[in-house]
């Protein structure tokens, strides 16, 4: 049956054919899972919970990725270690002097009247001031071509922050600042501001136009949503509608030293991304980035979100002993007796309203290996008005980020899953 | 005690530079009230400027002005009873001016913040001192915290009310 089967072949071929029409015809759009016919890109990285960089600050919990950075459509790179990985901010934004020190200078990004745009970003604790500069910046084997990202300025090289950005000495733009090199936001928004730096009828004390220079002058001025600082990810050609980070369990209940894990891209789109069909909490959030959650049987609702940027669990509980004296854990909760069990209920915002109770507990970090720096069961945060799942969270968890309007299989973003 | 005197000394300088600082810095235009351990004389002749922006409440041991801007930025502050600032809170997408918001404290505040064991990214801050106590806290697009004097707490007032 000779015939029989070119026949068969020749409608297999068409029918491929146009298969690969109709990917072709929507290649551009978010979320597509790549082309047919490539094979898929690399989307997975390592990510290590370590010391920081020489120039850092001693910090603790903190998951460092390599990130390669390019000027845009140019050769001239260099490979930026160190980086934090942060599910709690949106963007890429790198110290200006150790870009420097890699010989790496990014193009400025302009407004309408050719005035370098600036930023003044708000952290939980401090802020950071800066151009926003484009680049070409690359994740494992995923690129985001001509990203926003800003440039801390720790050596004055742009204009100087204006009044309006609050106290110089409020600024965290230096390597000590963040115990960092730069911080990778891959939260669960695409821009950093978002429409509130759009339309305002008073631009936010956020972006500013400057002149350029050293003795700049700066004013605030809406941006547009792609001119924001851009969280990399939203970028990519494929597997740009969310993260997974994962890590394992410690080794040692009272710290290990390091701990390696991985930083995925994309949901739903490669084999090693898919999102679990049971037993999955998927917690929408609002138009901040937050689900709710309740504390331990109280009453109260706290905005709640999962953040790798924060080192411990972040609640207010005037009931547990804070740390005092000579220990590094100064502000810390430093319950007695020792181990507290606590209990939290996360509720999701939106179509995604999942409810998941969520045990964890304490220990006394005075009890912590000397040197360790990756930390379960550590808790902080004295009069917080929000509960925040940092580090100590993710051991032993895989965490999904879905991010806002992108959609992976029934869910579309802006979510965090477990 | 001594944090009051200071305040009140130098209340009108100091609130026409906040508010033309303010003015550049907010969404609305207009001052924001008096910072933490100021009084509220000036705040009376300004307050026609807010207009809607401003609610007042009296309660039993103190008065709460609530100030809500069109981006979403609200600012309380609870007044005792002998008109003096006690406490100051805010929420909204970016965290406020706290050199205005703290006046004479803001030094202080500096010095904590500088003082931190683990700064950078930790998103709630406290700062304690025995007549100080700052929290603040957040991610970009949503920031809250309160600061208060414990010695001017009204009697019977918990902390926890102030939110």
């Amino acid at each position: 049956m000779p015939v029989l089967r070119l026949a068969y072949s020749m409608v297999a071929l068409l029918a491929l054919g146009l298969l690969g029409a109709c990917v072709g015809g929507n290649g551009s759009k978010a979320g597509a899972g790549g082309s047919t016919s490539k094979p898929p890109v690399l989307n997975s990285m390592t990510l290590t919970v370590e010391a920081g960089p020489a120039a850092g600050s001693g910090g603790i919990n903190h998951a460092y990725v390599t990130v390669k950075v390019c000027e845009h459509a140019s050769t001239s790179c260099a490979n930026i270690d160190h980086v934090l990985v942060d599910t709690g901010s949106w963007g890429l934004r790198l110290v200006g002097s150790v870009l420097a020190a890699n010989s790496v200078a990014l193009g400025a990004e302009t407004d309408s009247s050719n005035r370098n745009i600036q930023e003044c970003a708000p952290f939980g604790a401090g802020k950071t001031w800066g151009p926003v500069a484009l680049a070409d910046v690359t994740l494992a084997g995923e690129i985001a071509s001509n990203l926003p990202v800003q440039i801390m300025d720790d050596t004055g090289a742009s204009a100087p922050l204006p009044a309006t950005c609050g106290d110089a000495s409020m600024l965290i733009n230096s390597v000590a600042g963040f115990d960092a090199n730069g911080v990778l936001g891959v939260g669960v928004f695409a821009h950093d501001c978002g429409e509130a730096c759009v339309n305002a009828a008073t631009p936010m004390p956020v972006y500013y136009g400057c002149s350029s220079g050293s003795a700049g002058v700066c004013t605030a001025e809406n941006v547009v949503l792609e001119a924001q600082v851009t969280n990399p990810v939203a970028l990519f050609a494929a597997d740009n509608n969310g993260i997974i980070v994962e890590l394992p369990n410690l080794q040692n209940a009272n710290g290990d030293a390091t701990v390696q894990g991985t930083l995925i891209f994309g949901l739903g789109t490669q084999s090693n991304n898919t999102l679990p069909v049971i037993g999955l909490s998927v917690l929408g959030t609002d138009s901040n980035g937050d689900f709710t959650a309740t504390y331990n049987g109280q009453s109260t609702v706290l905005p709640s979100w999962i953040d790798s940027g924060a080192d411990a669990y972040l609640f207010d509980d005037p009931s547990i002993a804070v740390c005092a004296g000579a220990t590094i854990f100064v502000g810390y909760y430093c319950p007695a007796p020792a181990p507290l069990s606590l209990f939290t209920v996360n509720t999701g915002v939106g179509a995604n309203n999942a409810s998941s109770t969520v045990q964890f507990a304490l220990q006394d970090p005075t009890t912590f290996a000397a040197g360790a720096v990756a930390l379960i069961d550590l808790g902080g945060g004295g009069g917080a008005a929000r509960f925040v799942w940092g580090m100590p969270y993710f051991y032993g968890r895989s965490i999904y980020v879905g991010i806002e309007g992108r959609a992976a299989g029934s869910y579309t973003g802006s979510y965090f899953a477990y | 005690m001594m944090a009051t005197v200071e305040a009140m000394g130098c209340r009108h300088r100091l609130w026409r530079r906040m508010a033309v600082a303010l003015c550049a810095m907010l969404p609305w235009c207009g001052p924001v009230g008096a910072h933490l351990g100021g009084d509220l004389a000036a705040v009376e002749a300004d307050a026609l400027q807010l207009q809607g922006a401003v609610q007042r409440t009296a309660l039993i041991a103190y008065d709460v002005q609530e100030i809500t801007a069109a981006a979403g930025l609200t600012v309380r502050e609870y007044v005792t009873r002998s008109g003096t600032v006690f406490a100051v809170t805010w929420s909204g997408p970016v965290p406020p001016d706290l050199a205005q918001l703290l006046g004479s404290h803001f030094a202080r505040y500096l010095a904590g913040f500088a003082a931190q064991e683990h700064p950078g990214l930790k998103r709630s801050l406290r700062i304690a001192t025995p007549d100080l106590i700052v929290e603040s806290g957040g991610h970009l697009r949503a920031f809250s915290g309160r600061a208060y004097l414990p010695a001017l707490l009204p009697a019977g007032v918990q902390v926890a009310d102030l939110r």
